[in-house]
């Protein structure tokens, strides 16, 4: 399906950019007229020996992505951005590019780490502009301003379709799966043909609840193996909200403002994204809006599905286990190797834990 | 709060004398003294007794900070320079956590923290430390509560975890010093947004410690950084005499005063005794190995929990560790710090530690340390859980087998966590290393 993408895109004489995970200006891409197509594992076996260049005790993100890259699996991209997520992205950001397994230009886009602050926004205002360069490079043409208020545009109207889709879940007649594969082709379609999917199925959203069952949270990196939303429906359950960075840490808490130097307000989104451990986001900020995402949504419990070896995951699983405690919410860690399928044992616990919660009473 | 201060001041003055005779009283028969049984290291270092005399009266005077001077918990690689300069007592919990390590409470400071839903698989350090905080236990009778954390990204963004959950269980501030990584050389802009933060370090800093930064203390504080790196690489370049007058091993130890004390006047009154000592050394011919064969460098950080048995029985057979990354490290950036232009040098010298630099410079720093120091073959422990450390180690040894000639062995375990060491599996490892020497 993606090569599919790819092979229009270039045909519309777009550049393709492979992109690591996690957060990286959309927008500036869309209005370079390059096209981004995301690059989480892939799941599933390593598509190459290359992954043991990586230790078994790194995560399967980064072993897979360095296996498939040095596959050739990112043949038809043009270059390749490295958004700087974790320790595990930022070395594979010099080993796949300095010592074999990508051969075309690698562009490394780094975060800002710690709290909001005049530092913070100069730098990211300055590695945009470095990106753009690098991008200008690639494409033969330098970054428009107005072309990047277009994109900032299109963006800001995905994000809140995608916020819509999400949080009106009980009334939306799809299930996890079908819902969890539209938003996910966002890793790759070009934004506006996104943009159309979306619309189409916000139009679908109902007035009366179509959705029963357990309501859920989600919590973790990516939805890997996606075979857990089939999982959770047969268990009799549903996701009412969603913490994926993949997915719903990436949609901004509020729009860009509509004016301004458009650097500057693409610059300002960066500090507007749901609070995210890859960013470093400060813990009880983190907490507080999951809470308030849980009681938004009426979820009876939180599943935390979090890849093994991941650090930044990790290191909140305390601070949920805490929090949701105090509020009354039971929370099941999954954890995940970005298999290809759900294991029986991780089906049998959610399951069971569906099963717990249906005895259970309402959350604080 | 003035009795705190008395008390400070009393141990920071009195304790050098009471420690140096409590340590002489206390001696016990150690490597190389006479009543120990056969061994294969050379005689002990006398420095020794030395550091072990200002590492405990820096946890000693630690246990009366707090209340009398401010207190900060900080990364080793943070600039600490503008705290010292502002009167903070400067605590470092990686070095605490080695500690821990050497003294293996490592799993039960773990197993505590585990309960709480910490992953096994989190930096050994890092579990270590919040497993004192949580329980309470320490091998150097008892950490000073902070008042402000600081945390620079520039060895990991682990450490930021790390302190976020301190400053959550402390409820103290905690001030971040981002480090963007160094693809080739550091960016001019990232070089100003290191020193724009370190501007913001001294606002936040002063407004706890109650004081506006002295000009004249700061500028001691980076003329001692700067001297102490340079008396560090000068002991560490003592390593290349052969037979090398210590041991790598040696060099994990005697690294703590850089790492915890740089900037002040012990840690360079007490480089220079060892530098001295050492090339004493070298000018009697004595090793830190009996029978000095071959020479390996080290990657990445000690097995605190193995050195004993591992130096044991490398030197058994002859092996010597002369250099390491590790140690080496600590030298190499510090030496760019410079009093006449404070913030900018600490900003080259703080975005340029090893573990902020791309795999081609660590490769490259690899091979000199090799070639300055004669070293024929590596160990590179693969560091379980210390990723930053360990990815692209796998490459970095085919291309020291392929591009130096240096022969390699890739050893996993864990800086600080016992139970992810083999004995028999590693044991396997190093002697068909060392069989492929003879
Ligand atoms: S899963 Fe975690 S450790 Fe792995 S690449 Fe993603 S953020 Fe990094
Ligand atoms: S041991 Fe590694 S992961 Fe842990 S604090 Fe040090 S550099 Fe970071």
């Amino acid at each position: 399906m993606r090569s599919v993408v790819i092979a229009r895109q270039k045909k519309l004489g777009r550049k393709t950019v492979i992109v690591l995970p996690v957060l990286y200006p959309r927008e500036l891409l869309t209005a370079m007229g390059v096209h981004a197509v995301e690059l989480w594992g892939p799941p599933g076996p390593p598509r190459s020996p290359a992954a043991g260049r990586l230790q078994g005790y790194v995560c399967a993100v980064a072993r897979n992505a360095l296996a498939f890259l040095a596959s050739g699996g990112g043949r038809d991209a043009d270059a390749a951005i490295f958004p700087h997520t974790c320790d595990s992205i930022q070395g594979l950001a010099t080993l796949a590019p300095d010592f074999g397994g990508w051969e075309k230009p690698a562009y490394r886009y780094l975060h800002p780490k710690g709290e909001d602050r005049p530092a913070a926004r100069k730098f990211v205002r300055s590695e945009l502009e470095r990106l753009a360069g690098e991008l200008a490079r690639l494409t033969g043409r330098p970054l428009e301003l107005p072309r990047l208020s277009e994109a900032i545009s299109l963006h800001a109207e995905i994000d809140r379709l995608r916020r819509e889709l999400l949080s009106r879940r009980p009334f939306l007649p799809l299930s996890d799966a079908a819902l969890y594969r539209l938003l996910r082709r966002g890793e790759y379609l070009w934004p506006g043909d996104h943009l159309e999917e979306l619309a189409c199925a916000a139009r679908g959203i109902r007035d009366d609840r179509v959705r029963h069952g357990v309501p859920l949270m989600v919590s973790g990196y990516v939805p890997e193996p996606m075979s857990v939303f089939d999982c959770l429906e047969a268990a009799g359950a549903f996701v009412a909200a969603d913490d994926y960075a993949a997915v719903g840490r990436r949609i901004a808490l509020s729009p860009p403002p509509a004016e301004g130097d458009p650097l500057d307000r693409l610059s300002g989104m960066h500090f507007r994204m749901p609070p995210c451990p890859t960013r470093t986001s400060d813990t009880g900020a983190r907490m507080e809006y999951l809470l308030s995402l849980f009681r938004r949504s009426g979820a009876a419990g939180v599943v935390l599905h979090v890849p093994k070896f991941c650090e930044p995951e990790n290191f909140d699983v305390p601070a949920v286990f805490r929090t949701f405690a105090d509020a009354g919410a039971p929370v099941l860690v999954l954890e995940s190797e970005l298999e290809a399928e759900l294991s029986a044992q991780s089906a049998t616990r959610l399951e069971a834990f569906v099963e717990s919660l249906k005895f259970k009473g309402p959350s604080r | 709060m003035i009795l705190r201060k008395l008390q400070y001041k009393a141990i920071s003055c009195l304790g050098p004398g009471l420690l140096s005779v409590a340590s002489r009283i206390g001696k016990r028969p150690g490597r190389g003294s006479a009543q120990g049984a056969a061994h294969p290291f050379g005689p002990p270092l006398e420095s020794g007794r030395k550091l072990r005399e200002i590492m405990s009266l820096h946890y000693l005077s630690g246990r009366y900070a707090d209340g009398a001077v401010p207190v900060a918990w900080v990364t080793s690689g943070f600039p600490v320079e503008p705290l010292r300069a502002l009167g903070f007592h400067a605590v470092y919990p990686e070095n605490h956590a080695a500690v821990c390590s050497v003294k293996r409470l490592v799993p039960e400071l773990s197993a505590a923290v585990e309960r709480l839903g910490y992953s096994r698989e989190l930096c050994g350090y890092a579990r270590a430390d919040l497993g004192c905080a949580v329980t309470g236990t320490t091998p150097v009778g008892r950490l000073p509560r902070p008042d402000l954390l600081c945390c620079c990204t520039n060895i990991c963004q682990t450490v930021l975890y790390w302190f976020r959950a301190l400053a959550d269980r402390f409820r103290v501030p905690l001030a971040v010093v981002d480090a963007p990584f160094v693809y080739g050389e550091a960016k001019a802009g990232h070089l100003e947004y290191f020193a724009d933060q370190l501007r913001g370090l001294a606002e936040t800093a002063g407004g706890i410690a109650g004081r506006a930064t002295d000009r004249g203390a700061l500028l001691e504080t980076v003329r001692l950084s700067r001297e102490g790196s340079l008396l560090w690489a000068e002991c560490l370049a003592a390593g290349r005499a052969v037979p090398s007058p210590w041991t790598g091993f040696d060099a994990f130890f005697h690294m703590a005063p850089i790492v915890a004390l740089r900037g002040t006047k012990e840690c360079n009154g007490y480089y220079r005794m060892l530098r001295d000592e050492l090339n004493d050394r070298i000018s009697r011919g004595v090793g830190g190995i009996g029978n000095e064969r071959f020479r390996l460098l080290w990657d990445n950080l000690p097995v605190w929990h193995r050195l004993r048995p591992l130096s044991a029985v490398l030197a058994e057979n002859g092996f010597n560790i002369v250099c390491s990354t590790y140690a080496a490290a600590w030298a190499e950036a510090g030496a760019a710090i410079d009093p006449a232009d404070p913030e900018g040098s600490m900003a080259r010298a703080y975005l340029n530690v090893l573990l902020n630099r791309d795999l081609p410079y660590r490769l490259s720093f690899m091979k000199r340390l090799c070639a300055e120091s004669g070293s024929t073959g590596a160990i590179l422990h693969s560091d379980r859980s210390c990723k930053p450390y360990s990815i692209g180690q796998v490459d970095l040894q085919r291309r020291l087998v392929s591009e130096a000639g240096v022969r390699t062995l890739l050893l996993e375990a864990d800086h600080a966590d016992p139970r992810s060491w083999s004995e028999e599996q590693a044991g396997h490892r190093l002697a068909a290393f060392m069989e492929s020497f003879e």
